[in-house]
Parts: C-alpha cells; sequence; structure tokens
C-alpha cells in the first residue's frame, strides 16, 4: 500500500505543486520571522550585555512615557566622584546620552535616520565597552568639535571637517566633525554623535554639572549584585531617585525598549503566515478533492482488490503528509533565505546585524513541520475521508465524478447556523455603547460570518454566479454559455477557489471602510476644532527644542502664537481608579486656535493654575465633577493636586494612548513636569498679513530646523491621512499575499479542471472551436470565478467595515464613508486577477493535441 | 464566415461528385529505423451523396486516414483536398475553421459536452461560428432523429442511444460537405447501433448528405454504399452493396494472410 502511495504522490507531483506553494509560504513566513526576530534579539542580548556597565545608576522614570514628552530626567554628575570612592568600585563615570537631538548638514538636511530611528547625543567617554571606536580623526575637544559614527556618515555623505548644526533642546550651535567612529557591534540602527563630555552637560543638558546616568565598574572580585548593593548603600536614603541595574538588567531594560518595535515586525510576519495558512488551506483541500475525483475509478479498484476504507484513508494522508514534509523542507529553506532578506532590509533600513550570525533555534524547524505537516493534514482529511468512501462498485460504473451530486444540505444548515450567530453578534455589536463589550462582539461576528461564508459558499456560487454570468450567453455565445456553466459545474470546488480569495478582499473591505471613515473623522473634527492659520510641529509628533517656537514668535507676520506640550500623568479618580494618560498643556490664548465644546467650564477654568479639564463622559464614569480635587503624579515624580475646572464635551477624547482627553494649562504642566519640549505650536497671522505671506515667512524661519514643519490645515488633515495609510499599507500588503497565493488557487483549480475536462476539449476542437475561443472559454471562467470570490469578500467586508465603523464611534469618529471607488477597483482588479490566472491553463487547454486529447481516458 | 454560403455550392473540382480526395496520402510515426508506416500513399475518392464504410483490422490505419480526411491530424506525405480546398498545408486556425463550417464528427463516445443541453449541443458548431442555424433544415433533422421531447435535456440525462443521436443531429445541423463518423456504434447496444446506422443511411438518402464510417463492425458496414478495406496502411479492397456476411468473409481473408505473413493469429487488441 506504501508503494501505491509512493507511486500515487509521484504520479501527481506535478499537480501538486501548487499546494507545495502554498505550503512553502506559509512555512516559509513563519520560520522566516522565528528566525529574524531569534537573530535580531540574540544579537541585541548580545550588544546590550557587552556594552552595559557593571552597574548603571539612572534617575527613577516614576511613569513609563506614553509620548515623548521631549523631558530628559538627569542626576547630578558629582554622584560619579561620590561612588567612585565606594568599596569594591574601580571606576564610576558620568555619562550624557541625550536621543531626541537634531543634527542637520550644511544644506540643512537632517542627517538623522529616515525609519525615525533617534539620533543620540552622548559624551566620548571611550571605554573596553564602548560599542563603537575611534577609525579616523581624533577625539572632540571643546564645544565645536565632534565625532560621528561610520554608518551615519556613509549613508548622509558626511567626512570629516564638514560643518554641522547640533539642534539640542538647548538651543542650536555649529560644530566640526573632527572623527568617525565604527561599530564593533551591531549598530540598532540610531545616529550617534560624540561630543566632549563638558560640552554634552552644558550643551546638550543646560547644565554643566548634570549627567543622565553613571556607570559604576566593579574591583576584581566584586559580582555585580553586590556592587549593585553597595553602590545603594552608599547612596543612603537618596537611593529611591534612582534605578539601580546590573549590566544584566540593563541589557534586559535595554532589550525591552528596542522589543515593542521586534515585535511588531514579529507580529507582522506572523500576520503574512496566517494570511498563508488560511488561503493555502484552500488550496490545498481543492487539490485533493479534485485528485481524489479524478482518481475515483482508481480507489474504487483499490477497494474492489481488498483494500479496506482505512487503508484508503490512510494512502491519501500518506500523500497528504509526503506532501507537506516537502513543501515544510523547501518552506524552512526559503525561510532562511527571507530572514536574510530581512536583516538585509534592515541594514538598508541602519540597523547593521550580520546575516552570518544568524540564529536557528530549535523551536524553528520544529514549528515550521508542525505549522507544513498541520496544514497539509488538516486539509487533505476531508478529502481523505470521501476516497475511504469511494465503493468498490466505482471501479466499474462510467459515473465520472462522483463529487458533484453529493447534496449541500449540511453546509446550508451549519452555514445558517453559524451566519446567524455572526449576523447577531454584529448587530450586537452595532447597538452596544460599550467599546470593549462592542469590539468583542466585532470580533466573534468577524470570525463567524466569515466561517459561515466559507462554510455557504459553495450555495452561493449558484445564484451568484448566474448573475454575474448572466450576460456571458449574450455577450459572448456558447463559449460564454459554457464558461458559465463550467463555472457552475461543481459548486464546492468554485466556492473553495473563490474562498481563497474572499478571505482577503474581505478583510480589505473591512479595513478600507474603517480606515476611509477614520479619515472622514478626523476630517470633521479638524475642521471643526482647528482654528489655527498653521500648526508647525513633527511630522512623527516628536516634541522639538524652545529656540524654535522663540524664531517662530519672532517671524515677521506672527500674530498669535500658542504652545502645547505633552507629559505622561497618573490620576487618581474618585471612584479609586488610577489611569495613566498623556495630558496635553496649552496656552491660555487656546480659544483663539481651537474650537472646544464644554459641557461645564471654559477654556480659561480649564487652563487656570492648579486646575484641569477632562472629558464629561470620562468624568461621570469616575464618578468626577467640577469642583473635585484630584492628586496628579508627573513624570519625574512631581504630585500634585488639580482641581477640575471644565469638563468637555468631544467627540475624539480616547484612542491612542489617550484616555479622558485631560489637559491643563502650560503653567501647570511646566511646574510639575518642567524641561519638557513643545509638541505643537498653534501660529495665526497678524492682522494685515495674508496666510500666504505668513507661510512664506514661517518656511523661510524653520528653514534652519529639518525637523519640524508648517501645516495649514488641509496640510494637517494630509499629515493624519498618511498616518492612517501606513496601516492601510500594511493591509494592501497582507492583500497581496492573500491574492498571490488565491491566485495560485484559481491556477490550480483550471489548470487541474482542464487535464479533468480534457476529452471534452478534444472534442470542442475538433468540431471546430478555436484556441482563441477555447482560451477565451477558461479565461472566462477564471474570470467569473475571481469576481464571485471578489463580491462576496466585499460584501462581507463592507458588512464588517460598517460595524467596526459603529465601534469606532462609541470613540469618536462618527463619520461613515464607505470608499466606493476602491471597491470598483477591487472588483475590476479582481477580474484582472481572474485574466491573470487563467492564462497557463488557457494556454495548456489550447495547446492540447486534439487526438490525443479525445482519445485521453 | 463571409463565405460560408459558398461552400455549400459545389464547386468545380466538386463538380464531379468528389466529396473528398487524397493522393499518395502517407502518414509515418517515429522517425529512423523505429518508423512505422500507418498509411502508405493512400489514393482515395470519397464520393458526394455516398455512405462510404472504411474497414479493416486493428492497426491497419483506418482511423488514422479517416484524421487526415478531416483535418484532424498532419500527414507526412501526399495531399488530400476537402472539395476544391487542398487541406494539406493549412495552419490550424485555417483547419479549425474548416472542420467547424465544412466537417461534422461523430465519434465512438464522449460525443457531447456535458454542461451543454441536446438542443445547445446540437447547434454548438454555428454557435461557435457565430452563424443562425438554418431552422428549417434543423427542424428535419430533430424530427427525422426523433429529439424534439428531448432538446432540453443535459447528456447525463439521455440513454448512449439518445446521446449518439444528438451527436449525429450536431453532425447534421450545419448541413457539412462530410460527415465523419469514428466508430459511432461501438459503445452501443444492438438495437440502438442499428438506429443510429438507420439514420446515417437516411442522413444520405433522404437529405442528401456524404457520410464517411469508420468501423470493425460487418454489420454496420453493410449499411454503407462502399466498403473501403485497409490493410497495413493501404486500400486494399473495395466493396459495392455489401452485405454483412461479404464483408465478413473479407475480413477473414485478413486474418488469414496476417496469420500466414506474420506468423501470428488475428490481434486482440482493440483499436481506438
Amino acid at each position: 500500500m506504501l508503494k501505491a502511495t509512493l507511486r500515487s504522490f509521484l504520479a501527481h507531483k506535478g499537480r501538486l505543486l501548487l499546494s507545495a506553494l502554498a505550503v512553502i509560504l506559509s512555512v516559509a513566513f513563519v520560520a522566516g520571522s522565528l528566525i529574524f526576530s531569534d537573530t535580531v534579539g540574540r544579537t541585541f542580548d548580545r550588544l546590550f550585555a557587552s556594552t552595559a556597565a557593571d552597574v548603571t545608576v539612572t534617575p527613577k522614570e516614576t511613569l513609563d512615557e506614553t509620548v515623548p514628552s521631549g523631558q530628559t530626567l538627569t542626576l547630578p554628575a558629582a554622584l560619579a566622584d561620590r561612588l567612585a570612592r565606594v568599596d569594591g568600585v574601580a571606576a564610576a563615570r558620568a555619562e550624557v546620552d541625550v536621543d531626541g537631538i537634531t543634527v542637520a548638514d550644511e544644506d540643512r538636511e537632517s542627517v538623522s535616520p529616515t525609519t525615525g530611528a533617534p539620533t543620540i547625543g552622548t559624551a566620548w567617554n571611550p571605554t573596553e565597552r564602548s560599542p563603537v571606536e575611534l577609525t579616523s580623526g581624533h577625539a572632540p575637544k571643546g564645544d565645536a568639535q565632534v565625532l560621528i559614527d561610520a554608518d551615519t556618515a556613509d549613508s548622509k555623505d558626511v567626512r570629516i571637517g564638514d560643518r554641522l548644526t547640533v539642534i539640542g533642546q538647548e538651543g542650536s550651535f555649529p560644530v566640526e566633525v573632527v572623527g568617525i567612529v565604527t561599530f564593533t557591534t551591531t549598530n540598532p540602527g540610531a545616529a550617534l554623535v560624540f561630543f566632549d563630555p563638558p560640552t554634552a552637560q552644558t550643551k546638550l543638558l543646560g547644565d554643566p554639572k548634570a549627567a543622565t546616568s553613571i556607570s559604576v565598574d566593579a574591583a576584581d572580585g566584586v559580582g555585580d549584585a553586590e556592587l549593585k548593593r553597595r553602590v545603594a548603600a552608599a547612596l543612603g536614603p537618596g537611593a529611591d531617585t534612582y534605578e539601580l541595574r546590573t549590566a544584566e538588567e540593563q541589557a534586559e531594560s535595554d532589550v525591552e525598549q528596542l522589543g515593542g518595535f521586534l515585535d511588531i515586525i514579529k507580529y507582522v510576519m506572523l500576520g503574512f503566515a496566517g494570511i498563508a495558512v488560511l488561503v493555502g488551506v484552500f488550496l490545498i483541500v481543492n487539490t485533493f478533492s479534485m485528485l481524489i475525483a479524478q482518481r475515483t475509478r482508481e480507489l474504487g479498484l483499490l477497494r474492489a482488490l481488498g483494500a479496506d476504507r482505512r487503508q484508503v484513508r490512510r494512502s491519501v494522508l500518506t500523500e497528504a503528509l509526503l506532501l507537506g514534509l516537502v513543501g515544510s523542507t523547501v518552506g524552512l529553506a526559503a525561510g532562511i533565505g527571507l530572514a536574510v532578506g530581512l536583516i538585509e532590509l534592515m541594514g538598508l533600513m541602519g540597523m547593521n546585524i550580520r546575516a552570518t550570525e544568524m540564529v536557528i533555534g530549535w523551536g524553528t524547524p520544529v514549528t515550521a513541520y508542525v505549522v507544513g505537516l498541520g496544514v497539509t493534514f488538516v486539509a487533505a482529511y476531508l478529502p481523505a475521508r470521501r476516497a475511504a468512501g469511494v465503493s468498490p462498485m466505482a471501479a466499474l460504473a462510467d459515473a465520472e465524478i462522483a463529487d458533484i451530486g453529493r447534496p449541500l444540505r449540511l453546509r446550508a444548515v451549519v452555514g445558517s447556523v453559524v451566519g446567524a450567530a455572526g449576523a447577531a453578534a454584529l448587530a450586537g455589536c452595532a447597538v452596544s455603547s460599550e467599546t470593549s463589550s462592542a469590539a468583542s462582539l466585532l470580533g466573534l461576528g468577524v470570525i463567524m460570518t466569515l466561517i459561515a461564508t466559507v462554510v455557504a459558499g459553495p450555495l452561493l456560487v449558484r445564484p451568484v454566479i448566474r448573475v454575474l454570468g448572466g450576460a456571458f450567453p449574450a455577450l459572448f455565445g456558447s463559449v460564454g454559455r459554457m464558461s458559465q456553466r463550467n463555472a457552475l459545474r461543481n459548486p464546492r470546488r468554485t466556492g473553495a477557489t473563490a474562498a481563497a480569495l474572499m478571505v482577503g478582499l474581505a478583510l480589505v473591505g473591512g479595513m478600507s471602510v474603517a480606515s476611509a471613515s477614520m479619515t472622514e473623522s478626523f476630517d470633521e473634527q479638524i475642521d471643526k476644532t482647528l482654528g489655527a492659520d498653521f500648526v508647525v510641529q513633527n511630522g512623527n509628533f516628536v516634541p522639538f527644542p524652545r529656540e524654535i517656537t522663540e524664531r517662530i514668535r519672532d517671524t515677521e507676520g506672527v500674530g498669535l502664537v500658542v504652545r502645547s506640550q505633552f507629559t505622561t500623568v497618573s490620576v487618581r479618580l474618585p471612584d479609586g481608579d488610577r489611569v495613566k494618560t498623556t495630558a496635553a498643556g496649552y496656552e491660555p490664548e487656546l480659544d483663539e486656535v481651537a474650537n472646544i465644546t464644554y459641557a461645564q467650564g471654559d477654556t480659561p477654568a480649564a487652563l487656570a493654575s492648579g486646575h484641569l479639564a477632562m472629558d464629561k463622559d470620562f468624568a461621570e464614569d469616575h464618578g468626577a465633577g467640577v469642583g473635585d480635587t484630584l492628586p496628579v503624579e508627573f513624570q519625574g515624580g512631581r504630585t500634585a493636586e488639580l482641581t477640575v475646572g471644565a469638563l468637555t464635551d468631544q467627540e475624539t477624547a480616547e484612542g491612542f494612548g489617550t484616555q479622558g482627553g485631560i489637559y491643563f494649562g502650560l503653567a501647570t504642566l511646566e511646574k510639575y513636569a518642567p524641561g519638557g519640549q513643545d509638541a505643537a505650536v498653534y501660529v495665526n497671522a497678524a492682522s494685515g498679513t495674508s496666510a500666504g505671506d505668513l507661510r512664506a515667512g514661517l518656511e523661510a524661519t524653520l528653514d534652519p530646523y529639518p525637523q519640524v514643519k508648517v501645516r495649514d490645515i488641509a496640510d494637517y488633515k494630509e499629515l493624519v491621512h498618511d498616518q492612517i495609510a501606513v496601516l492601510l499599507y500594511l493591509v494592501y500588503a497582507l492583500l497581496g499575499l492573500a491574492i498571490i497565493i488565491a491566485v495560485l488557487g484559481v491556477v490550480n483549480t483550471l489548470a487541474l479542471s482542464v487535464v479533468e475536462r480534457t476529452r471534452e476539449i478534444g472534442l470542442l476542437r475538433a468540431i471546430g472551436l478555436a484556441r482563441r475561443q477555447l482560451r477565451r472559454m477558461i479565461r472566462l471562467e477564471s474570470v467569473v470565478i475571481a469576481v464571485f470570490g471578489a463580491v462576496l469578500g466585499l460584501a462581507l467586508g463592507l458588512v464588517w467595515g460598517v460595524c467596526t465603523q459603529q465601534v469606532l464611534a462609541l470613540q469618536g469618529m462618527t463619520a461613515l464613508a464607505v470608499p466606493w471607488g476602491t471597491i470598483v477597483a477591487v472588483v475590476i482588479g479582481s477580474a484582472v486577477v481572474g485574466v491573470v490566472a487563467a492564462l497557463l491553463p488557457a494556454l495548456r487547454a489550447s495547446r492540447m493535441n486534439v487526438l490525443a486529447a479525445i482519445a485521453h481516458e | 464566415m463571409s463565405t460560408a454560403a459558398a461552400q455549400h455550392t459545389p464547386g468545380p473540382a466538386s463538380a464531379d461528385g468528389t466529396a473528398a480526395r487524397a493522393r499518395g496520402l502517407t502518414k509515418a510515426y517515429g522517425s529512423g529505423e523505429t518508423t512505422v508506416l500507418a498509411l502508405d500513399s493512400v489514393d482515395v475518392d470519397i464520393t458526394r451523396r455516398r455512405f462510404t464504410a472504411v474497414m479493416g483490422p486493428s492497426g491497419s490505419g483506418k482511423s488514422t486516414l479517416m484524421h487526415c480526411l478531416a483535418g484532424l491530424d498532419n500527414v507526412s506525405a501526399g495531399q488530400v483536398w476537402l472539395g476544391d480546398t487542398e487541406i494539406t498545408g493549412l495552419k490550424d486556425r485555417e483547419l479549425t475553421r474548416l472542420r467547424r463550417d465544412r466537417i461534422g464528427f461523430m465519434f465512438q463516445s464522449f460525443n457531447l459536452i456535458p454542461t451543454l443541453n441536446a438542443a445547445e449541443n446540437i447547434t454548438l458548431p454555428m454557435d461557435i461560428a457565430g452563424k443562425k442555424p438554418d431552422e428549417k433544415w434543423l427542424d428535419q433533422v430533430i424530427d427525422t432523429l426523433g429529439l424534439r421531447d428531448r432538446l432540453r435535456h443535459r447528456p447525463s440525462q439521455l440513454s448512449g442511444g439518445q446521446q449518439q443521436r444528438v451527436a449525429c443531429a450536431r453532425a447534421l445541423a450545419a448541413r457539412p460537405e462530410l460527415i465523419f463518423a469514428d466508430e459511432p456504434t461501438g459503445n452501443l447496444d444492438s438495437r440502438a447501433g442499428l438506429e443510429v446506422l438507420g439514420f446515417l443511411r437516411e442522413a444520405v438518402d433522404q437529405l442528401g448528405q456524404t457520410v464517411v464510417m469508420v468501423t470493425h463492425d460487418p454489420g454496420a458496414a453493410a449499411h454503407s454504399d462502399l466498403v473501403l478495406f485497409l490493410g497495413d496502411g493501404r486500400i486494399v479492397d473495395e466493396m459495392e452493396r455489401p452485405t454483412a456476411e461479404a464483408v465478413l468473409e473479407r475480413m477473414k481473408r485478413f486474418d488469414v494472410i496476417r496469420g500466414q505473413s506474420d506468423g501470428r493469429g488475428p490481434t486482440s487488441s482493440e483499436e481506438r
């Protein structure tokens, strides 16, 4: 029996090719993402472990920042001298590391990495643990010399002798590049600029006696943990204002900070793998179903010769496992290639990881094979059961395909039950008023309606394709009639083929409705609330130095300037909840540049010293009201008792790490969280100055500052659109993969159908069907299948999108927008996909030898 | 399509009543030492309005002859004309059009497109060509074959005999110059087979069609006007107004000759 299975596997290897490709793609994405994250993780573990000092002392971060505030926490540099005298300490150094500086070259272009990774200004304290070494030039001396890392120098074409401008929190100053340093370890992607230590303290921190951390080296024979204990003891009662970390703990904390970014890449990759698996399953199910249908007589013969059901089933499953084995092996190899590609890509983005140091943990091949074998096994299980059900009589009967006639009753029942439940969940989510329950109902509804549509897909084939292909006979005559009927011939097959396309397009449909609605809502909001002529801010919402604000103020034609900052606060509410969120601080003239609707109170009350404003619904939920005094903790450890001065009635109070829409006067913010930088500056023109003149003036002023841009309301909308578009691009990339596999599925189905219909094709050719007409027949069938999948997917996606919008509406995004343009484009695109998918099968069919085809068994 | 009407009027070469003609028709398979001659310089004339049967033992080349005459297969040497058109040397596109417009086909089995009903199958060649069928003629054909109440049926709903009758109707529907039938009764029981042969006979006698039938059944050949006997790629004999007995006797002589020349008995493998 095994021999028969092997023979059969080899005999059908051509037909299994596309299924194998689906397995390979899924496994490659899974393996690639695992290898990539393992490699990057290991590289950084090593980097941070080798560069961390035995013990590092930093100011305590009381709150993890939810937004960059621009604030740099410092400690006294003199602490280093105190610690150096502690028993067991070999050396202690005051370090200065400031991220978020901007360095502009002579053309006033930023030398910062284009990826958005920070530019870090650091005091030049070379030790054996430095991640870099000086490879040319000399160490910086005085306040006008810097070193720059070689990767940045290469990519931005900076050489020794070049003059740069450093734009730090304390102001900008000119420097000259006097040396280049090269990473001895992996470059995590940031741009590094090194200063003479006193310069770093005075120019970057604005305080010659400050530092950002103290590195402590242990004397021989003193362990890191022991050293940490002694340092803590030496710090005495002040120790709890500092964070002490051993080398190991410091490395862990560094990796954790980088982790967020790496996790995103990992999850994106796993998302791709998931789509590949999901769509690939349809392809494999279809292939095995078709192979079994074609081999009905052969299987009947096996049964007649005495093979029992179990043996037949096992034979088919063995074939599937062989496919899985081959697919997983190739997929694993492809995964390694993918990981190399990703590492190279990271290299292009400035993160230099050596591909030769690739880490393939034992988990990777195990996962690869589990995924590959699992997917094929699951996908082949039902077809295998069906194969086992072939009666020995099938060997004798002339019946061609046993599969067609089986009733779809079970599918109808399961489909309508699951579909009804899914629809109920979606309806529930649409009427729900609680964000969290609405979101979980949405998730449940999406999954259930997807399952229902996949299960019931074959039932929809007849009615939908009758309509879609209804004009075919009129347009294309008997060729059109035959292609429409061929698509209807086996609803199960057409349904499963189209399902692969449907899944991807449903996702896109849903996401595009949701994002169009978000965009529309933001537009409405911006129109309604933003009253300023211009907004000056960083594209990534990173704060910028005060110097820029001062320059704006001095620009001719500027009437009013309103500054704003963000900070992280932790608020204790009357109901006992402690909420950590982003809060904003505004200058008192806020009403001049924004239109805020208040439920109670007004802007002066909200921004008054010692007061704050919050969203009325948030306040209600937590039992707060105007006049209540709330304890608020700020970043840096200061606390304040702030009084609720006003309640707002805004639409978007939540989202993006923000809760409650809390804000207060900028003076309040600066009092409790000093040292922050401006996140946005709102500018109105002076009377008599036109917007165009003001814009030109501001652009001239800001020319030396590449990190910020002037935006009017239209530009500002565009910025928001771009932020949403990033999400959409990711979805489109996922869609791309889903479509590739779906196309493979259509190609697969058509190719196998062509083989199955060889005699029919021979007959058609014999009685005078031209090759061109034959190709058209197959193309039309392909198009109708693809469009069927698209219509089903988009219909599902529209429902999902509208329900998602209902959930978003609870967050204030009340506008519903359906991107009809995108939807029409997707339908047309799916027809193109159909045409493309039909290319090879149609060519193959038209190349068939007429006589051989007629004689085909 | 523009010449569709002209094709039904006899051209100068067919004025003498020849529907198809082959001269020196040779078909070889393989090359060098292993060359097998399926047809060895065959000269043949198919007369209009006659029912010609092609007989011969398995491997005699009778199916190959039909395929070459019908433009389904290319020839190694020689020339073939359909009416006054030389078809040897025509490109696939022209051959396809020729088959569609001027030739009707019946095969042993799998004659119909399963997704189309009887009526759609019958008019398929004309639909492919984008031509309107001649309704009067179509009605006559359908009535002659007794298919009036089966027109809406799919092939799977028809018996084997009915399916062959539909195939016969399709071959006749476009009123082709020539109908080729390859073992049309091979898969039928004797009653259904007789019925189909009767219709082919009627097509010639009543409807004035020209039919060439390849068969190995002497009983079937007996319905024809002329039997051509093929042996080892050559036309070795012909018989006018055949009877089943006479054909059977003639066929037996093949077996004897073969048995003597090859030292083997009659081949048992069935020709497709």
